[in-house]
């Protein structure tokens, strides 16, 4: 593939632009639905193309495509060029310098590529079948999904960054309906990892299942300001919208609650958060960011304190700083953009049956709908709808939905009182969070 | 590439190698796919992106199954591979049905007429329409703090050949302008948002246009910022025109799509008939409005786009349907096979989903109501189908006092469920329009138009922060 990079590299600089950036990438996926124990969908997938940067006196162009023949590199070379000359200059775009060696970082696993069809299908009959034989409430596995993905991909500039690598991962994932006196509720669940070997299909059905059944007989609660613990995949929703804050993108364009913040408590003194693009088991890790600058660990919140931001080579130059390696390209036809990560949520762990223990009265929440869309990362204010379990004198009771949690993202991330120990990868944003507990919030209800 | 020009040998040969395992269905789909998109923030056009993607998928349907295989390659290796790939996956148990042979190719140019390709308009051309925009937002005052504007254009040339020997080519353009424009005053920052698209060619856009967007975004973000927080409870909810649709669509569309109906997972499975909505009301697909940004002359199967009555007089008449579901529930399709790209599958999607005008106008509803929340203008929401319940941001929020518009409200939520509103919409408006949006679904982002009249919800959740 180095050869078509470089043959790309070279058209530009017979166009006369001097500084460009080439980004490959060859993949393969597989996706498999199952429905009432058979294969409902099974999707093939073959992808490979190019996007081209090229950067002229601190304006971009950029141009992607698939077409891999010579006419084709031929034409998304002009076009890369024509789009840099219609763009605004800036004098802080600039092509991306070479920034040392890649992280040791390998997000590849051999056994996921010997996988085969047949034993993907057998291990997403397997969730369905647990999420069945969970409960006798379980009214049908709306959607009982296996994937699994695998990319290569090339990175060349006429700065002299050149480098490559492969990464795959796979999940299951399970969608609940249950049923009861005439009432529908949903619960769903995750597995994710590099190997069939290291998907655990049983508890990911019957997590589903359970999540699904113990919300019968919910209804709406009273308004009242309490203690709430929010479980790990709601959790994660919000820590998702709070790290699109913590971009120097949002700072530098005004849009970020935490601009000018560096240095201040932002959280309860227990909470540390940080970006690490280089754990092993994370989903989001990889040797270099989509503009070669190495991944690594960038403490956010520490003890609470504010500690900095994620950059990618553009807010770095911007800062007079370096890049934190978070340029990332979502494909071969993005651009790169400030984004995390894998996110880890760390700090004192509290068991989470102490933690429910001392709560009088308050309401374990596990599922939020609106978080992207309720909860606005400029001003922090939310409200969301949310279904959950009300816990009285420390104990789980009743199950309750159509109720809106509300508060900003400041008063919530100082109310945090514990941290629980079920920490776990949700994987919408590769986060890892356990449950948090915080202190009050206000519920609307009836 | 054009699509057309693929070899027909090719194609009908791919079919068949698709079915020699079993099966009952085999589909290619050929895309040719290009685009532009150009960004203005803080005053400056920023890094402007397009390209060009193409590559081809082959289906297979064996009864209620799907095998579906696709690459970015269109040559005979490429389609051979994906041909083998969905035969594989059948069990092997004799040949699947003899293809008939390919006819001639139906196109339909005249539907969604284009006047002026984007292709044939210099980008220079386009960058002015978002200069223009920016000057007229912050020609509002200084309270206006950022413009964003963008600009897209596409053109979708399509091909679609299956073993009942139907042969479609769809060439689709599309044009939309967005501005989002952030207000400000002190600790005060409001968002406003106004879309303009359809598909259609460049002649749909201009620079008068595109001031006319931007300084309605910028309205509706200063007006914001004299925002109180909303008071949360039960109350008359008035749902303005335009993009109040989004709550139809999302509650109540998304449950009608026939994938879900199929698999039990819609509060409106098996309600065909009965009464689900107030008899003043009466609900469309229709994905044939010309020129609709949702529109298209055929669906991504080859299924030419209709209207579709869905609810008549507050009765269930209609499902959303693609191929597959509509032969599973022994129904015709509608024209709502869609997809994203070649990378996707289709599945049942709305198009341009709308309740139908009324009689009342919005003044009138608004003086009819003496306490209530209007809810002119809705930011995104989220929806689970199976039980129809929603919440949905308020972009635009006013209270209404006496039967008058008085405060603008901030921070407000609807939370509630699809069949319940429907149940309740007291009054209907005849001041039906059309907004542009992006659906998503399984992973799949589509064009699709929301809209409606001004309409009143007898009673509604609203989630408030004071």
């Amino acid at each position: 593939m180095f050869e078509v990079l470089d043959a790309v590299l070279e058209r530009a600089v017979a166009r006369g632009a001097n500084d460009v950036e080439v980004f490959a990438e060859a993949s393969t996926s597989r996706h498999i639905k199952v429905y009432r124990q058979e294969v409902e969908q099974l999707t093939a997938a073959r992808r490979r193309g190019l996007g081209v940067r090229v950067f002229r006196d601190g304006a971009v162009g950029h141009a992607y495509t698939s077409d891999l023949s010579e006419s084709g590199l031929e034409e998304v070379v002009a076009r890369a060029v024509d789009h840099a000359a219609v763009s605004d200059p800036d004098e802080f775009s600039a092509l991306p310098q070479p920034a040392g060696e890649p992280a040791d970082v390998h997000p590849y696993d051999e056994r996921l590529a010997k996988a085969t069809d047949d034993q993907r299908i057998e291990l997403a009959l397997k969730v369905e079948a647990a999420a069945v034989a969970a409960d006798e409430r379980v009214k049908t596995v709306e959607d009982t999904v296996y994937a699994d993905g695998e990319a290569e991909v090339f990175l060349a500039s006429t700065a002299g960054v050149r480098g490559s690598y492969r990464s795959n991962q796979c999940y299951t994932f399970a969608y609940v309906l249950a049923e009861q006196d005439g009432q529908v509720e949903t619960g769903y669940s995750y597995s994710v990892g590099r190997a069939l070997e290291a998907l655990d299909a049983v508890a990911c059905g019957n997590e589903a299942a359970q999540r699904a059944c113990r919300q019968l007989g919910a209804r709406k609660c009273a308004s009242m300001t309490v203690p709430v613990v929010l479980d790990p995949f709601v959790a994660a929703a919000f820590f998702g919208v709070l790290s699109s804050a913590l971009t120097a993108d949002a700072v530098q364009k005004g849009r970020s609650l935490f601009a000018g913040r560096e240095g201040q408590a932002v959280a309860a003194d227990l909470l540390t958060l940080a970006d690490d693009g280089t754990r092993p088991d994370g989903l989001d890790s990889a040797p270099f960011d989509g503009e070669g600058t190495p991944c690594r660990r960038t403490p956010l919140i520490q003890g609470g304190v504010l500690q900095g931001f994620l950059y990618d080579s553009y807010t770095a130059r911007k800062a007079g700083r370096a890049s934190t390696g978070n340029g990332l390209r979502g494909s071969y036809s993005s651009l790169p953009g400030v984004h995390p990560t894998n996110l880890v949520v760390e700090g004192q762990a509290t068991p989470l049956d102490e933690m429910l223990a001392g709560i009088t009265k308050g309401v374990l929440v596990t599922n939020a709908v609106g978080v992207h869309s309720g909860a606005n990362p400029i001003t922090g204010q939310f409200s969301v709808g949310i279904s959950g379990i009300l816990i009285e004198d420390g104990r789980l009771t009743t199950p309750v939905r159509e109720v809106t949690l509300a508060g900003d993202i400041l008063g919530m991330l100082s109310g945090i009182r514990a941290l629980g120990d079920d920490a776990r990868w949700v994987p919408s944003g590769s986060i890892l969070t356990p449950s948090v507990l915080i202190e009050p919030m206000a519920i609307g209800g009836t | 590439m054009d699509p057309r020009s693929i070899d027909r040998d090719l194609l009908h040969g791919t079919i068949a190698r698709a079915l020699r395992r079993g099966g009952d269905f085999a589909e290619v789909y050929v895309e040719d796919r290009r685009g532009l998109g150009i960004r203005l923030e803080d005053g400056r056009i920023e890094q402007t992106s397009g390209g060009h993607e193409c590559g081809a998928a082959v289906r297979l349907l064996s009864g209620e199954r799907t095998y579906y295989a696709f690459s970015d390659e269109l040559d005979e290796r490429a389609l051979s591979a994906a041909a083998d790939a969905v035969a594989a996956a059948m069990a092997g148990g004799g040949s699947g049905p003899a293809v008939v042979e390919l006819g001639a190719v139906r196109s339909a140019p005249e539907k969604h007429p284009v006047r002026v390709p984007p292709e044939s308009v210099a980008i220079a051309r386009k960058a002015e329409l978002l200069r223009a925009g920016d000057e007229a937002a912050r020609a509002l005052g200084g309270e206006i703090v950022q413009a964003i504007i963008g600009y897209g254009d596409s053109r979708r040339r399509v091909l679609i050949a299956n073993s009942l020997g139907e042969i479609v080519a769809d060439d689709r353009t599309s044009v939309r302008l967005a501005a989002q424009i952030v207000a400000r005053r002190g600790d005060v920052i409001q968002t406003g948002v106004e879309t303009l698209g359809g598909a259609a060619g460049f002649e749909l856009v201009g620079e008068a246009i595109a001031r006319e967007v931007a300084a309605a975004a910028a309205g509706k973000a200063k007006t914001m910022l004299d925002a109180r927080p909303a008071p949360a409870g039960a109350m008359p909810v008035v749902l303005g025109n335009g993009f109040g649709g989004t709550l139809f669509h999302e509650a109540c569309g998304h449950g009608l799509e026939a994938d879900a109906v199929a698999k039990g997972a819609s509060i409106y499975a098996g309600m065909l008939g009965e009464v689900v909505a107030a008899p003043i009301v009466s609900a469309y697909d229709d994905g044939a409005i010309p020129n609709g940004w949702g529109s298209q002359a055929f669906d991504d199967e080859g299924v030419p786009t209709q209207k579709t009555l869905l609810i008549e007089q507050g009765r269930l008449t209609g499902y959303i349907y693609d191929r597959l579901r509509a032969r599973q529930l022994g129904a015709a399709p509608t024209g709502n096979g869609r997809r994203q790209s070649f990378r996707h599958v289709p599945i049942p999607r709305m198009t341009t989903t709308f309740i139908a005008p009324g009689e009342a106008t919005p003044e009138e509803i608004i003086a009819a109501t003496s306490r209530g929340f209007y809810a002119k203008s809705l930011a995104g929401g989220q929806v689970e189908p199976a039980s129809g319940n929603f919440v949905f941001g308020v972009a635009e929020g006013y209270l209404i006092e006496n039967g008058k518009l008085t405060t603008p409200l901030r921070g407000a939520t609807l939370v509630g469920s699809g069949i319940d509103i429907l149940r309740k919409i007291d009054m209907i408006a005849g001041d039906f329009e059309v907004k542009t949006g992006m659906c998503g679904k399984d992973g799949q982002s589509v064009p699709v138009g929301t809209g409606q009249s001004t309409l009143r919800i007898s009673e509604m959740t609203v989630g408030g922060t004071a």
